[in-house]
């Protein structure tokens, strides 16, 4: 619980200072905005820019122009598409079922906000087990999903729902063997720790400290994708022949609601990766010395983020570059990717950096 | 064992190999790689309807002036789009195309019209933008209009009138 | 109560009658045969009842518009699963009265009715209707006409494979070859341009000969196409014939055995590739293929499964590569001369007879039959298209593959709705 206000307290009553707020306001205040400043500045952003690099990427590889008419190459496109997405209505009567599941796997999709670790001082709950707290919101949405999918009384919604709920489950055990593997280097899933551990230079990145830890994070990668339906895995959201299957009887805002929590698992994954295998937020060390030594935290806080979006987008547009490319594979050809490849890996990889790190320790 | 090892190989390697494949049109290198699209059509496209092979067959147009109302475009239209009044002037070599309209809503822009139309005048030109806002729109009328009934007793009068002289 | 209101609708000569009155009164909205208590909601109630958590699994109407669908067509699925157990093809949706409207319009609207047949492969449709009334009416073709026809057949057939792998790759979700391979086909149609006129519907066959003659530049550029495409050959098998996920997700799938070939009348490449030797051009020399050197491709069955969707797309990819070599052939051997033996007249008179021709078109043999009776009409004009046999044996075909196959399969079998329906 200490740290519980005291990184709550840090991160965010820093800016309340700067901005000018009382001093004496209550915790969940802070915690509330919190969620609020990362949600408006992070990942509203975030989810901006990566739909126009994701656009222009697709076009360039596909020897087409992306878009160019919104702004000069098409930037303000995404502020375009948002205005337009404000203006849908939907045309079918709506489904109090609908609504309820579409409500639930909001908030559960949006608890996340507190656990995702943004820099050293963004940090909201950095306990000794953090890092599993995205796992179980992950289930829960994928839960949420398969009843939506269930709710709406049509076989491309039926089908829709079991798809990812097959998909959720074989895509949960690679990926939880797969953080094992860094705590396993770590000793502790704090994120604090998770991300001390690595430095700035990619050498001290978990992903390179060992093979095994390589193997860790692809297999980490590969079980995220499986397990959010995120393109090129995405069978269970196939849009050839279920109509996107959950999302078939899905209109209008509704639709950019649902889409936009798709993204956000997506973007959350990546941003877990980088953090437990990539380098996390860390700045080279007479960098961050010089600030905090300076007291300069908020400018410390903006840099750290600055480089974790850099390698979080450079992750997905990696994975984005790869879906564009490759066809999508059916449903049950990823779950047997998943149950007979990625899991047997896993293993592999976690009794190997296992090994690894007490042979080290030993010798 | 082999087989799976093996499987999971060719698998990352084909899916890496694809991804390579696309990265000369990531940075545009050589000529075969150029992006083909562009914007429609502001700014200026690159391309205007002259740019377009002169047999292209867009928007039908007919001068007339030369045209003599003979209706074989509107006999071997396979759609029936055109459509056609005449009025005989006062002597049998001149005629005044009152009405000639081409429902572009219907053309097929076969050209079978332009190529029977023997003096000429009915030719595609290369313009192929023919969006409207309204069907009354999509119709091109080409005719001189209709005539009044006084230049139409006039003209049937100077008509007996030549019979009569031819008569005697 | 409530019998049959008397409303009066005065006759007054105000434009609005009455309105203002009636307005207030509910009573004159109800229909004649009124009655208070009936259960008016009851057909509300049976159309739109409330829905139930229980989803009824093992029926599933897929159409008339749907993604995974070629063109407007419905399929009745009888489900167990994720596989389909049974299925039954509905057509008719795109069907257009042209047989009948052939039989009301005159002659010379003939070939452009023909080109709209099937718009992809629009020279064929002329080719079939040319060839059958060249047959009634003894016209001479002269050598340079046909070989300009042949050279329009094999341009078709090139870009009519290159939209195959189009529609093929989109139903797998491959979605950047689409660009390259539309992008080389842009090509092709502006030949077509150059030479005709028109992109797709050509109507550039006349009985006797085609329309016009070559343009100049038009045999340079044919071989700068085939050069092009040659190297695009290359980088479409880099990109897409053997990658890891397609050809898992084509090797062995809906495999087209060689008695339900002959059972529906399958030609074409969908019956190559499960091995059967049949190819128009090579065995009817009327054709005119006969003076030109080229191969037949047939299904090697390199997945171990002959006949299955691999087999079917790779038949296609190598027709490519042949039909560049024939082009490359008849450019060379284009001999001077005519264009057009003989100018036919405006209303066009074709003596008695009949006849039937066919051709080799890309998605397999297609027919046309006419019977003329000396007028200016034809009497009955009907064409057999390959997509017909095609249809025939999707019930077979289908039930064994799972949902998610279904539109890979539909999309193998390279099915043209517009000509099935005609």
């Amino acid at each position: 619980m200490n740290t519980l206000d005291a990184s709550a307290k840090l991160w965010t009553s820093e800016w309340c200072r700067a901005l000018g707020f009382l001093d004496g306001v209550p915790t969940w205040f802070y915690f509330f905005l919190a969620l609020v400043f990362t949600y408006c500045f992070v990942v509203i952003p975030s989810g901006s820019v990566l739909s126009y690099l994701d656009r222009k990427l697709s076009a360039d590889l596909q020897a087409r122009v992306g878009p160019n008419q919104a702004g000069p190459a098409g930037i303000l496109q995404p502020i375009a598409d948002f205005l337009k997405l404000l203006q849908k209505q939907s045309t079918e009567k709506s489904n109090w079922r609908e609504d309820v599941w579409l409500s639930i796997h909001t908030m559960a999709l949006y608890s996340t906000l507190a656990v995702m670790p943004l820099g050293t001082f963004a940090l909201m709950l950095d306990t000794e087990m953090s890092a599993f707290l995205p796992f179980w919101s992950a289930l829960v949405l994928a839960l949420g999903t398969m009843l939506l999918g269930f709710s709406q009384g049509t076989v491309p919604g039926w089908f829709g729902g079991m798809r990812i709920a097959a998909q959720t489950m074989a895509g949960s055990f690679p990926a939880l063997m797969g953080l094992l593997c860094t705590g396993v280097r770590t000793g502790s899933f704090q994120w604090s720790q998770l991300a001390t551990i690595q430095g700035f230079s990619p050498l001290s990145w978990t992903v390179f400290s060992n093979p095994f830890q390589t193997i860790a994070c692809l297999v980490f990668v590969t079980s995220g994708l499986v397990l959010s339906a995120t393109p090129p895995l995405d069978g269970g959201l196939s849009m050839s022949d279920i109509h996107g299957g959950v999302a078939s009887q899905l209109h209008g805002r509704k639709y950019s609601l649902y889409r936009f929590g798709r993204f956000y698992v997506f973007f959350l994954w990546s941003v877990i990766t980088v953090v437990l295998f990539l380098g996390a937020w860390i700045l080279p060390l007479e960098v961050s010395r010089f600030l905090s030594d300076k007291g300069a935290n908020r400018i410390l806080s903006i840099l750290e983020l600055i480089l974790l979006l850099f390698k979080t987008f450079a992750v997905m547009l990696t994975v984005i570059w790869i879906a564009r490319v490759n066809p999508r594979s059916r449903v049950d050809q990823i779950t047997s990717l998943a149950w007979k490849v990625l899991s047997p890996f896993s293993l592999i990889a976690l009794v190997g950096a296992s090994l690894w790190m007490g042979w080290r320790n030993l010798g | 064992m082999a087989q799976y090892l093996r499987a999971i190989g060719a698998g990352a390697v084909s899916i890496a190999g694809t991804c390579l494949t696309a990265v000369p049109y990531l940075f545009r290198w050589g000529e075969l790689h150029k992006e083909v699209t562009e914007g429609y059509p502001d700014p200026v496209s690159s391309k205007t309807s002259d740019d377009l092979p002169p047999r292209s067959r867009g928007l039908l147009v007919n001068d007339i002036d030369h045209c003599t109302g003979c209706g074989d475009c509107r006999k071997i239209c396979p759609v029936q789009c055109i459509h056609l009044e005449v009025e005989p002037q006062a002597d049998d070599s001149k005629v005044w195309v009152s009405r000639f309209d081409i429902d572009n809503s219907k053309c097929m822009f076969c050209g079978l019209c332009v190529e029977v139309c023997l003096p000429g005048s009915l030719n595609h030109t290369r313009q192929f933008e023919g969006a409207a806002y309204e069907l009354s729109q999509l119709t091109s009328s080409f005719g001189k209009g209709q005539v009044t009934a006084e230049q139409k007793a006039k003209w049937a009068a100077k008509r007996e009138s030549n019979k009569k002289k031819e008569g005697l | 109560m409530s019998e049959t209101p008397t409303t009066e609708h005065s006759t007054s000569d105000h434009p609005e009658g009455n309105r203002k009155e009636s307005r207030h009164n509910t009573e004159d909205y109800r229909p004649k045969d009124y009655q208070a208590g009936a259960d008016y909601l009851a057909e509300y109630n049976a159309e739109f009842p409330l829905m139930s958590p229980k989803t009824d699994l093992t029926r599933w109407k897929i159409g008339p518009f749907h993604a995974s669908l070629p063109a407007s067509m419905i399929l009745n699925l009888v489900l167990d699963g994720e596989v389909i157990s049974r299925c039954s093809v509905e057509t008719g949706f795109l069907h257009k009265g042209l047989e009948k409207a052939l039989e009301l319009s005159p002659w010379s609207s003939l070939v452009p009715y023909a080109d709209h047949l099937d718009p992809e492969n629009a020279v064929f449709g002329e080719l079939v209707v040319c060839t059958a009334v060249e047959e009634i009416a003894a016209l001479e073709v002269p050598l340079r006409a046909r070989v300009i026809r042949l050279i329009l057949s094999e341009l078709t057939r090139i870009s009519a494979h290159l939209s195959y792998t189009v529609r093929l790759a989109r139903s797998v979700g491959s979605d950047t070859i689409v660009h390259y391979v539309l992008r080389d086909r842009e090509r092709i149609l502006d030949l077509f341009e150059l030479l005709t006129g028109s992109r797709f519907s050509l109507n550039f066959l006349r009985f006797g000969g085609v329309k016009a003659d070559v343009t100049e530049g038009f045999i340079e550029r044919v071989l700068e196409i085939c050069e092009l495409i040659k190297i695009r050959l290359k980088e479409y098998n880099d990109i897409f014939t053997y990658n890891f996920s397609f050809t898992r997700r084509t090797y062995g799938v809906a495999v087209l055995p060689v008695d339900m070939i002959q059972k529906c009348g399958i030609t074409g490449p969908n019956a190559r590739a499960s091995g059967i030797i049949l190819d128009l051009r090579k065995s009817s020399p009327a054709l005119g293929y006969d003076r030109i050197d080229f191969q037949v491709p047939i299904g090697r069955g390199e997945s171990g499964a002959l006949g299955d969707i691999h087999d079917r797309y790779l038949v296609r990819l190598r027709e490519i590569g042949q039909s560049i070599e024939i082009l490359k052939q008849l450019t060379e051997i284009i001999p001077p001369g005519d264009f057009l033996e003989k100018k036919l007249e405006n209303d066009i008179k074709i003596p008695t007879g009949e006849a039937y021709s066919q051709v080799e078109s890309p998605r397999g043999l297609l027919g046309c039959h006419i019977v003329s009776d000396g007028s200016g009409s034809p009497n009955r004009v009907q064409f057999r298209t390959p997509t017909i046999s095609n249809l025939l044996c999707i019930p077979e075909l289908i039930p064994g593959t799972r949902i998610e196959d279904l539109p890979v399969v539909l999309a193998s079998l390279d099915l043209g709705i517009a000509e099935a329906d005609r």
